[in-house]
């Protein structure tokens, strides 16, 4: 992190979908269950989850100076924010192809967010030059 | 090409054989109104959310024992050492991963009156399977014998 406090795009793009992700996951997601609801918890949480995993760690790095371990489980940070915006991005096509009835306003939230997430996470390894795109 | 199969990999190509072929079993089980009805993972329009859902693990799965196979038994096919700069003992760790937790999710997501199906077990295992698998190659559990 480069000590500047005004976040890139790609940072905003991650932070604004983690918390849309977050905030759609207590509206309706099927009917009028929540993702916290009987019959879709832990299942459709894991994409709020991965969401806010990644926002949190651009807001506490960001804005709260916080100093985190350069690696996760042999990721760097780019790295964990890549597999998991990928992975949330097929977890919303997942979902948005999946044949739950009454797919509510949290439902599009999650997958609108999902999707936003996946390319955040992409256009993020341009803007540090990660060498992973390109 | 190497035909000799480290113990990682055994694991992971046996995992996705097994996650392939219970995605075609008894996901979900219902009984009522006099008979019984049996969903696939890749049973659509059911309303249980398994299409799509349940198939990311498979696909995670079958990408995982598709290149363990084919960097061990193809001929003269060349995988890249990175895919988007992630190593594969890297991706294997994140596809396992996800495999195991949508089928643990899955397994602690209230089903209401439906029963697991064989199906269901087989991708549970082989989700768990795969995760240990891919952990094996990390730390080098018998990942240096391929």
């Amino acid at each position: 992190m480069d000590g500047n406090k005004s976040p890139t795009p790609a940072e905003l793009t991650i932070l604004i979908a983690g918390a849309v992700m977050l905030v759609g996951s207590f509206f309706d997601f099927a009917g009028s269950a929540n993702a916290w609801g009987k019959y879709l918890f832990p299942l459709a949480t894991l994409l709020p989850l991965y969401g806010v995993i990644m926002a949190l760690e651009v807001g506490l790095t960001k804005f709260a100076n916080m100093r985190l371990p350069p690696q996760v489980a042999g990721f760097t940070w780019e790295q964990v924010h890549l597999v998991l915006g990928i992975l949330a991005g097929f977890m919303a096509v997942g979902w948005l192809i999946t044949d739950i009835s009454h797919k509510g306003f949290g439902f599009w939230l999650e997958v609108l967010g999902g999707i936003a997430i996946a390319a955040g996470a992409v256009s993020l390894q341009r803007e540090r030059n990660t060498g992973a795109i390109g | 090409m190497n035909r000799k199969l480290a113990p990682a990999n055994i694991v992971i190509l046996t995992a996705g054989v097994v996650m392939l072929i219970g995605s075609f079993l008894s996901f979900y089980t219902f009984s009522g109104f006099g008979g019984t009805a049996t969903f696939s993972a890749w049973s659509g329009a059911s309303g249980f959310g398994i299409f799509g859902i349940a198939t990311v693990a498979v696909l995670c799965g079958v990408v995982m024992a598709a290149q363990v196979g084919i960097t061990t038994f193809a001929n003269g096919v060349r995988v890249p050492d990175q895919v988007l700069g992630l190593g594969w003992d890297q991706i294997h760790l994140a596809l396992g991963f996800q495999a195991a937790l949508t089928m643990l999710a899955f397994l602690a997501r209230s089903k209401g009156t439906l029963s697991f199906g064989l199906g269901f077990w087989f991708m549970l295992l082989a989700g768990i399977a795969l995760m240990v698998g891919a952990i094996m190659r990390v730390t080098g559990s018998g990942a240096h014998l391929a």
